[in-house]
């Protein structure tokens, strides 16, 4: 592959518990570049959201080092983490986690307004990026009054708001009907296309997989697989 | 300040819980308010009735001399004094008072018209005839109502004044005064040089009372005078029972306020805890969202911050109108008890509604740091996929 690496992973070890102790992640070398729609599968336990947790930097691993845009984030400081996964990283799981308290185009600034941008232009910018995902007339809705699709793409939204370089999702599409599914993966491989940003969708939903430039296979904390499609 | 807008919606969306916290917290801080500005009442009123009726600063001879000498000299020094609004010098001693075939012990007292009326406010509690008259007319007494009622003398009367070692004299009454103290039945005053005559003692007094312009000064002014080599003692040495009824009051009083407030600001806390428990999540997808754990401390930390202010400031403007409304609070209790306080007004002084909003507000704060940090020490990844 031509293209410029965003993320290096070298020799990375994650081993959890203090009396037994669970290797989730044994010694895994990987390097994504930037742009790439890549998808991580496995069987569950295989570590797989272990795997994108240390690379979103909400968990820090044992031994070994990742590099985010030339950053070793394993000895960033805690402001520093704070700010990469604010300006770097966005992030959408499995259940949307929208704030409940918040509109849709509330939940969309947020990142914008944790990066310090004036609250009328994130609103400017969260009403775009609705319109974007296709959600330019609901905006004024709370999580509870959105469709389980619906409140999903508000999430992609709020990871996109900041134009990070990574996107992240967890098995985001597990808790939706096919169709759904379907749409919201087109959606995400139109945005990837657009925009450069390297997408990475841990799932174990292999027809999904299939739909990706690159799919890397866990099991057991190993990588086994890595091929492009 | 996405922190504020967090807050704010966090306290909104939970309305009933948030104005349930604040009501707690605005219900002791109303309380403690309305008990306040009632203690300010009293205090006001005990000192009116006591310390404001008795001299503040009492001199008395040196410790090896029966009497004050020069004391002209001496009470002009003290009138120097910084404080100091006025002295009087006294020659007090005991009498037995005769009227027809009724005799009464009283403690007679020689003063200067003059300068008695720099330090005690005789000359208001007169009912009958007129305090001046001590000043023209020679050989003149002014009696408590009750002394007057036992002898059974008007003004206009005289009495035989007698003691063992005095020289017996006659003593026109040219004036009644009511005090509404113990003194109305056995101080007698009659001009200094009356007195100094009945006790055969010509250019001395017993004692020199002193006013100040502080009372709650009066002792390091007492020190002063007592440097001089005089005894000095000041009120609150000579009537330690007006300080002790109010600390005790006050004490009480404080303590169980105090604890009022704390149990609110309990209850906001725990509030506070359901909160950070009910949003482990959205704690968690806010870390993710890059909100560093200073900004999670400070949104928590602005909601204990908004409940704590909003809460004593409506509860002290409820306390405030409560104490107005009320007015004077009138208490049947006996003339000796508390100095002869009967009946007191409500004072809400604004000194006291900004040191009870900032307490509290303060003890909220600091109580709502340890849901706060609470919620700073959530792991991220746990935090998001919690139930």
């Amino acid at each position: 592959m031509s293209k410029e690496n965003i993320i290096q992973i070298t020799d990375l070890t994650k081993v959890y518990g203090d009396g037994v102790k669970i290797k989730a992640l044994d010694n895994v070398n990987l390097t994504i570049g930037r742009g790439e729609f890549m998808a991580i599968v496995g069987p569950s336990g295989s570590g797989k959201s272990t795997l994108l947790n240390m690379i979103g930097i909400l968990d820090t691993p044992t031994s070994g080092t990742i590099t985010l845009d030339r950053v070793d984030i394993t000895k960033a400081s805690e402001k520093e983490r704070s700010k990469m996964r604010n300006q770097k990283l966005g992030f959408i799981f499995q259940y949307h986690h929208l704030l409940p308290d918040f509109n849709a185009v509330e939940n969309v600034m947020m990142p914008l307004l944790i990066n310090g941008i004036k609250p009328s232009n994130a609103r400017a910018k969260a009403h775009t990026m609705l319109k974007e995902v296709g959600l330019g007339e609901r905006v004024n809705h709370r999580p509870k009054q959105l469709s389980g699709g619906e409140n999903q793409r508000v999430a992609i939204a709020r990871a996109l708001a900041n134009s990070p370089d990574i996107v992240i999702g967890d098995e985001l599409t597990g808790n939706l009907d096919s169709g759904t599914s379907e749409k919201i993966y087109e959606l995400l491989r139109k945005l990837n296309r657009e925009h450069d940003q390297t997408f990475i969708l841990v799932t174990h939903d292999e027809r999904m997989a299939e739909k990706t430039e690159r799919i890397i296979r866990l099991v057991d904390g190993k990588i086994t697989e890595d091929k492009s499609t | 300040m996405y922190e504020l807008f967090i807050a704010i919606r966090h306290l909104r969306s939970r309305r009933r819980q948030t104005i349930l916290s604040i009501l707690g917290i605005g219900l002791a801080v109303m309380i403690l308010m309305v008990s306040q500005a009632s203690m300010v009442g009293f205090t006001e009123e005990l000192y009116k009735k006591t310390v404001d009726n008795m001299p503040h600063v009492t001199v008395e001879p040196k410790s090896d001399e029966d009497y004050i000498y020069l004391y002209r000299g001496l009470a002009d020094d003290i009138r120097e004094i910084k404080g100091v609004t006025g002295a009087s010098p006294v020659l007090s001693g005991p009498a037995t008072f005769a009227y027809k075939d009724t005799s009464r012990n009283v403690l007679m007292r020689g003063v200067l018209v003059k300068e008695h009326n720099t330090v005690l406010h005789t000359e208001r509690d007169i009912i009958e005839g007129n305090f001046r008259d001590l000043e023209v007319t020679r050989r003149s007494v002014i009696l408590g109502d009750s002394l007057s009622e036992k002898l059974d003398v008007k003004v206009g009367d005289t009495v035989d004044a007698t003691f063992p070692e005095a020289k017996p004299t006659t003593l026109k009454v040219v004036g009644i005064y009511d005090s509404g103290t113990p003194h109305d039945k056995t101080l007698a005053y009659v001009p200094l040089s009356t007195a100094q005559h009945f006790f055969d003692n010509s250019n001395v007094v017993n004692s020199i009372l002193v006013r100040v312009e502080d009372p709650d000064c009066a002792q390091p002014i007492a020190d002063e005078i007592g440097a001089m080599g005089y005894q000095a003692s000041s009120w609150m040495e000579t009537n330690p029972e007006i300080l002790q009824t109010l600390m005790i009051e006050g004490l009480s009083n404080f303590i169980i306020l105090g604890m009022i407030i704390v149990i609110a600001s309990f209850s906001m806390v725990s509030t506070l805890f359901m909160v950070v428990m009910e949003k482990t999540k959205e704690i968690g997808m806010l870390m993710a969202m890059g909100v560093p754990s200073r900004s999670i401390l400070t949104i928590f930390l602005l909601e204990s911050g908004i409940m704590g202010l909003i809460g004593p400031v409506v509860g002290v403007l409820a306390g405030i109108l409560i104490s107005l409304y009320l007015g004077d609070i009138t208490m049947d209790i006996g003339e000796e008890a508390y100095g002869g306080v009967s009946t007191f007004p409500f004072v809400v002084r604004t000194k006291d509604a900004v040191m009870i909003v900032t307490f509290t507000f303060l003890l909220n704060l600091v109580a709502g740091i340890f849901p706060a940090r609470r919620a700073t020490r959530l792991d991220p990844v746990e935090a998001i996929s919690s139930e």
